[in-house]
């Protein structure tokens, strides 16, 4: 929990990742189909990181690599990284697997992340200060959350400097000053 | 730092760098007498008709705009055949497209200080045309640098760019700032605070990295503008001639 008030942080740890119950959990609702409100031992279910990593921490459960991060995947962002879309893995690719790195002890997730970012923050570069936007409007579907951001505060200020540039009234006036005054009773 | 606009897309407005371009000198020749004028940034006259002095900008523009002054362009900006300055403007577009890499020396404020004379003192500026659209020209070759340059990192924890200028500083602020957090995050890994006791972690870190800016620095220039993101980010320093983006801890 790095940041108790963002609310990016909050929604990448509701990601559901897969686990195996180590032991048997007697009135939880965890899975809805069931029929009791339990748990078996080495029952497959898929929880949010959040609770995932509270049971962890308490050896209840052991977690596997999520489906975002699984061989498939790994082979497409090798081939290349730039087209896959990984907002529809995961909208929080990144925040998800700097935080589940550590649960699943899979070093090769950092390293994945990293290359994936590399090649698509060039992509990012290029398509938020050169391209026109109705161009990069299917690119910007394959972004995720973080991506989105770097992309937008790129375009932001590109635009607030045009902007500027362009010109137009130095002075504005303030919306107060037109109003009439209300009479008073 | 007070007066920032809107802290989460970019550190300044364009507006905002203009209002600090402002405060650089320019050389007027005035047309009316007046004793000097006394500010809280300095001592400005005595305004004498037809002898040159240096004020803030701001002020030779509400001079010029009551018709009391003509604003003398800046050195750097002459065409072809002035008196002085040894690089001509002219000769920066061409230097400029030469070299890939690196960045000419121009003012700090260039952007600002030419659009505000575009504005102000059309009449004063020889060549008016000629020099606006080797400003655009200029600016346009230099921020297509800027892209290239950015391209070229990948996963540093610092970067350097000599001879940047404010607004282009600004332009890029919010997106470096954001990328190499990002960078600084993927690269190391062993940062990331441990499950078991996050905290301590962090604060480990926090204490660790060197504070790359130094307090003498901050000091000596108007032109620094750190950009503080709550422990967590990204620090962006520029001052004249260099620009330094350094992120310092998690």
């Amino acid at each position: 929990m790095a940041n108790y008030y963002n609310i990016d942080d909050i929604l990448a740890e509701e990601e559901f990742v897969p686990v195996v119950f180590h032991k048997a959990a007697n009135g939880v609702v965890i899975d809805p189909s069931s029929e009791t409100n339990s748990v078996e031992q080495g029952a497959k279910v898929e929880l949010p990181l959040w609770l995932a990593q509270e049971l962890y921490l308490r050896q209840a459960i052991s977690i596997s690599v999520p489906a975002c991060f699984s061989q498939r995947t790994r082979l497409e962002i090798q081939a290349d990284a730039a087209c896959v879309d990984l907002k529809s893995r995961s909208p929080y690719f990144y925040e998800f697997g700097c935080k589940i790195a550590p649960l699943v002890g899979d070093k090769t997730i950092e390293i994945l992340l990293l290359s994936a970012f590399k090649i698509r923050y060039k992509e990012i570069l290029t398509k938020a200060y050169t391209a026109v936007f109705t161009t990069t409007s299917k690119f910007l579907t394959l972004l995720t959350k973080e991506e989105t951001n770097l992309y937008e505060a790129a375009q932001a200020s590109m635009a607030a400097f045009k902007k500027w540039r362009m010109g137009g009234p130095r002075l504005q006036r303030a919306s107060v000053l037109g109003r009439k005054r209300k009479p008073l009773d | 730092m007070a007066g920032q606009s809107d802290p989460h897309i970019s550190l300044f407005s364009a507006e905002e760098v203009e209002f600090m371009a402002e405060d650089e000198l320019i050389e007027i020749v005035p047309n009316l007498r007046m004793d000097p004028l006394n500010f809280i940034c300095g001592d400005f006259g005595p305004f004498l008709p037809q002898i040159a002095t240096q004020v803030p900008f701001w002020l030779a523009v509400a001079l010029k705009k009551r018709g009391k002054c003509a604003i003398r362009p800046p050195q750097w900006m002459s065409v072809g055949e002035s008196p002085s300055s040894s690089p001509f403007f002219d000769m920066v577009l061409e230097r400029e497209r030469e070299s890939q890499g690196a960045f000419q020396v121009l003012p700090f404020h260039y952007v600002e200080i030419s659009r505000l004379l575009f504005d102000h003192a059309r009449d004063d500026i020889p060549d008016m045309y000629m020099v606006r659209s080797l400003i655009e020209d200029i600016r346009d070759v230099r921020i297509h640098k800027v892209e290239t340059s950015l391209e070229k990192f990948s996963g540093t924890s610092a970067v350097k760019i000599p001879n940047l200028s404010a607004m282009e500083v600004n332009i890029i602020r919010p997106f470096v700032g954001r990328a190499l957090q990002a960078f600084y995050k993927h690269d190391n890994p062993e940062k990331i605070p441990d499950v078991d006791r996050p905290s301590s972690a962090q604060t480990r870190v926090a204490n660790n990295e060197p504070r790359v800016c130094s307090s003498a620095t901050e000091e000596i220039t108007n032109h620094f503008q750190p950009a503080y993101d709550e422990g967590t980010s990204v620090l962006l320093e520029t001052l004249f001639g260099e620009s330094y983006l350094v992120p310092f801890s998690l």
